[in-house]
């Protein structure tokens, strides 16, 4: 249609657009990256305590996964993510564990209550969306901060359903279609190491982790995407699109909670225990939880999910290195350590981090990454009157 | 309607160049708009006809901004209860002051509109800085698409089509507005003038019928605002669709307007062509006997749009 | 009936620490629209000092240089951090005193330890009994110096000259640098008045009376609870914090003595929640206008 019509010429001629081409390095860097992690039970061998680190990362990188999406993408602060892991977790107990003395339990297939789990959380989302959708910025993140109180609150109540904060509960072994996340006797085997419990759990957190990541990155560049950092940007205009704001809103949340949610099953399949917190700041589903996932966030660069999977390694794998140095070569215990200890000094690094992202590169790890690979480079622009600085961030870069 | 139909009417055929059928007549009847105690527009009427570059102006404070607002939904209008008589039994009716076609905007929430067809630009550029042109402007297809989480997410066949689909769409607009080669440039490091050729290219990616440009000259230096007229005349005509704009510079508005309506303190003081009502007294007093002569501030200052709302007291 | 008198008595002087914490929020985010999240750990800071010199300068003297050390940890945040991060608006601004936080935080519960020590020697665990009424000393003191605080805080925000220049900069920070006010040094002060209205709290709050929460992550967590206070009465107002202040207090006693300890703070948050529901921006807030 272009040609009939009367085109306005351009007043400065740009620079040529980046050429989009397949980048072969790259896809080869993720597929050699891709086979590392199905073998790393095989490159760690009878070290399970290095494959618990990683599995430990993986459910941060879930949580921070769903709360870039909401806090970077959709522009809602959320200090709730606490809560809707508990959810998650005491859901999967409750869903498909046995009914015991005290404890309810509905027996259903561990699958089905991995996807109840999700379910519930989400649909917990919603329930405060209508809370969300009212207030702005500060105001719900200290609104959503309530859930976390709430959490703990129901956590120590409701007994039959979370087992209580002196001995919690345990959570039913994962089992898909009759394979047991179990030790078995006798274990098949890769490469000579037995693919035992520890083994299949990282399997399974590999594949949960990894459709998580490739959902977000989906909805990050489709329709639902745009209409987020629409929202986030400017809600008048995102409306003069045509964009529901509220449901939109609404709808972050569910996402960001369901993955949350997620991110809690893990969590109790990890510790292989469910246990509501005994206090609000200290514990799996705490403030102090609330700000590490927020530190994921931040660090990884707001918004960016391959950001969040970085955050996650900086967060939540120090503190599970420094912890397993601790137990395993006595880190920390010499006083020349001063009374560190693995938490303390993982607090320290993200902590410094997040001051350091803040001060020096706002894009976080996304904008540090764009700019070492060199893609993305935003065509320099002659200083225009009127024109604005570079962004801090990228966010929807499909190439990113 | 069905948002699907415009759209593939859009895509597949070339644009019609005459009158098109599905514009339609914006009406605004009798719309009054308090705050407080204060009258932003008394009883103001004006229709802008299908395929018409329609222009509002009027001086600072005058109310022109309110009446762009209640149009696009985010003001409604004020409305006194009707005196009641006793025993008499009142027919309730909403007056529907603001109508496009058979649609009663006053009664819809803001989100509605692009659905309708109605597409609108910002006087301050409410763009996305930290996306790239394209994806801007892709936002603009909103309506005209369907998706959520899981089907974005999974990345269906179907998806991927439609997406396909529409970032040709929208670079095509993009085409038009001079965008081409700033496909993939973050909107925030964009020059002022640039940046507002790209919310007009994403209110014409809901494929509109009437368009709503609020101040497309703010903040422009006069090369700029001369490029503007030539983009808002040539879509007008490619498109043959309407064109609702309000505007400080009166040199834009004369040269490209088809109709220009007046206002002056809220009230309608002139409307007609705009020879006609550049010769009008009332409105050269107006305009003159304020001591202000706002087109001067606005073209050559460039840089500086104060953004100002004019005609909202807050 | 007594219980209740005893409940009001205590709510209201945890109200008044609250409100003190709340002032503090309130007040730097007068002045930049940052939120500080570091609060918690300014409390931690003078409450860290008075641990560590009351034995060798005695309470009193500790006490002021705890309430000094707060303020000027304030000041230093400001100075060293925030105004050198000039890239980032009041929201990155908000998400750099998280990380602040956590770094204070960790270093003064390790250099704490296990102890988690009670640091209202004068007045702490010896309650005052009128007639059938048993009042906390710490909630009745509290409430005293609380009072007098706030009431001089109100006052020189009023008609201070730093008062007047902070409020001008709240309404306006262009057309406030225009009429020759430094907007660094509003900033700055606005700092060190939050960080010495904490390093006072925390006298009260890391005490037996208060939530038996001694120095620790308690006390820190106590300081999350001023949020409400300050977020009900609206993030902008200062007689909104004072509001705040009072409302959490004694939403927190009178629900710990009728429903359960346990639900007490989750009281406190569901009280601001419903307030939020009903006023976005607070009891005293000013309504945010969307602009276009």
């Amino acid at each position: 249609m272009s040609d009939t019509l009367v085109k306005p010429s351009s007043a400065q001629p740009a620079p040529a657009a980046p050429k989009r081409r397949r980048n072969w390095l790259a896809i080869a860097a993720t597929a050699v990256g891709l086979v590392l992690l199905v073998l790393l039970p095989v490159i760690i061998g009878t070290e399970v305590a290095y494959l618990k680190v990683a599995q430990y990362i993986l459910i941060g990188a879930v949580g921070g996964i769903g709360l870039t999406l909401l806090v970077g993408q959709a522009g809602q602060l959320s200090l709730a993510h606490p809560f809707f892991l508990l959810v998650g977790a005491v859901s999967y107990a409750v869903l498909s564990g046995e009914a015991e003395a005290d404890l309810v339990g509905l027996g259903l297939p561990p699958v089905i209550g991995l996807i109840g789990a999700v379910a519930v959380s989400g649909l917990l989302g919603l329930a405060f969306a209508p809370v969300a959708g009212r207030l702005r910025g500060i105001y719900l993140g200290v609104a959503s901060l309530s859930l976390v109180f709430l959490g703990l609150w129901l956590g120590q109540s409701l007994e039959s359903l979370t087992g209580g904060t002196s001995s919690g509960r345990t959570p039913p072994t994962f089992e898909l279609f009759g394979f047991a996340f179990a030790n078995s006797e006798p274990a098949p085997t890769i490469l000579g190491v037995a693919i035992q419990k520890q083994q299949r759990l990282w399997f399974l957190f590999l594949a949960l982790a990894v459709i998580a990541y490739l959902l977000a990155r989906g909805a990050v560049r489709s329709r639902i995407g745009r209409a987020w950092r629409a929202v986030r940007d400017n809600e008048a205009a995102a409306a003069a699109m045509g964009v529901n704001v509220t449901r939109v809103k609404a709808g972050a949340f569910v996402v960001s909670s369901a993955y949350a949610g997620l991110a809690g099953v893990m969590t109790a399949l990890w510790l292989d225990l469910v246990k509501p917190d005994e206090n609000e700041f200290t514990g799996n589903y705490s403030l102090t939880v609330a700000i590490a996932f927020l530190a994921i966030v931040i660090i990884g660069g707001l918004g960016s999910v391959p950001g969040a999977v970085f955050g996650a390694v900086v967060v939540y794998g120090l503190q599970q290195f420094f912890l397993l140095g601790a137990n395993e070569f006595g880190w920390f215990a010499d006083a020349e350590f001063g009374g560190l200890t693995a938490v303390v000094l993982s607090a320290f690094v993200y902590g410094t981090a997040v001051v350091l992202v803040v001060l020096f590169e706002p894009g976080g790890a996304a904008a540090i990454g764009r700019r070492l690979v060199g893609r993305r480079a935003p065509a320099p622009v002659p200083a225009a009157p009127g024109g604005r600085d570079t962004p801090e961030r990228n966010d929807d870069d499909p190439r990113a | 309607m069905s948002a699907g139909t415009r759209d593939e009417a859009a895509v597949a055929a070339e644009p019609p160049t005459g009158l098109r059928d599905d514009v339609r007549e914006l009406v605004v009847e009798d719309l009054t708009l308090r705050f407080g105690g204060i009258t932003a527009l008394d009883a103001v009427s004006f229709t802008v006809a299908p395929g018409t570059v329609h222009a509002l102006i009027g001086p600072n404070g005058a109310g022109k901004s309110s009446c762009f607002n209640v149009i696009s939904g985010l003001y409604r209008p004020t409305r006194d209860p009707a005196p009641r008589e006793p025993g008499v039994r009142h027919r309730v009716r909403a007056p529907r002051e603001v109508r496009y076609g058979d649609a009663d905007l006053t009664a819809l929430s803001p989100h509605k509109l692009a659905a309708l067809g109605i597409g609108r630009s910002f006087q301050n550029i409410a763009l996305s800085p930290g996306s790239t042109v394209r994806d801007n402007v892709l936002t603009g297809r909103h309506v005209l698409t369907r998706g959520g989480f899981l089907s974005g997410g999974l990345r269906l066949p179907r998806t991927v089509r439609e997406e396909r689909r529409h970032t040709a769409r929208a670079e095509e607009i993009c085409d038009f507005l001079g965008l081409a080669d700033r496909l993939d440039t973050v909107v925030g490091v964009l020059p002022y003038g640039v940046a507002k050729r790209v919310d007009i290219a994403r209110a014409l990616a809901i494929e509109p019928t009437l368009l709503l440009l609020d101040e497309p000259a703010a903040g422009l230096n006069a090369t700029e605002t001369a490029q503007m007229a030539v983009t808002i005349t040539g879509l007008r005509d490619a498109l043959g669709i309407s064109v609702l704009l309000v505007e400080h510079d009166m040199g834009l508005v004369m040269g490209i307007a088809d109709r220009v309506s007046v206002l002056d303190f809220g009230r309608l003081i002139a409307d007609g062509p705009p020879a006609e009502v550049q010769a009008d007294p009332g409105v050269i007093r107006a305009y003159l006997g304020t001591g202000e002569d706002e087109t001067d501030d606005e073209t050559d200052g460039g840089a500086t749009a104060d953004g100002g709302g004019d005609g909202v007291p807050s | 009936m007594t219980t209740f008198v005893q409940l009001l008595v205590n709510g209201l002087g945890k109200g008044a620490v609250y409100a003190l914490l709340a002032l503090g929020f309130v007040v730097i985010f007068k002045a930049t629209e940052v939120v500080n999240f570091a609060h918690g750990s300014l409390v931690l800071v003078g409450g860290y000092l008075v641990y560590e010199l009351k034995d060798a300068l005695g309470w009193p003297t500790a006490a002021v240089v705890g309430v000094l050390a707060a303020a000027l940890a304030g000041l230093l945040i400001e100075r060293a951090l925030l105004a050198n991060a000039t890239s980032a608006d009041h929201n990155g601004l908000a998400l750099l005193t998280i990380g602040i936080d956590v770094i204070i935080t960790e270093e003064i519960v390790r250099r704490v330890g296990a102890d988690i020590p009670f640091i209202g020697d004068p007045y702490d665990a010896q309650p005052i009994q009128l007639g059938a009424v048993t009042v906390f000393r710490t909630q009745a003191i509290a409430l005293v110096v609380g009072a007098v605080l706030i009431a001089a805080f109100l006052l020189a925000f009023r008609y201070s000259s730093w008062g007047v220049a902070m409020r001008a900069q709240a309404e306006n920070r262009e057309a406030a640098a225009l009429m020759g006010i430094r907007s660094s040094r509003v900033t700055a002060t606005a700092w060190l008045v939050a960080g010495a209205l904490a390093g006072v709290a925390v006298l009260f709050i890391a005490t037996q009376d208060f939530s038996g929460a001694g120095l620790g992550r308690g006390t820190h967590a106590i300081a999350l609870v001023a949020f409400p206070a300050a977020i009900l009465g609206g993030l902008d107002s200062t007689a909104g914090a004072v509001v705040g202040g009072i409302v959490v207090g004694l939403t927190e006693a009178l629900s710990a003595q009728y429903i359960s300890f346990e639900f007490s703070k989750s009281a406190v948050f569901l009280v601001m929640l419903v307030v939020l529901v009903v006023r976005p921006s607070g009891l005293f807030g000013t309504k945010e206008l969307s602009r276009v």
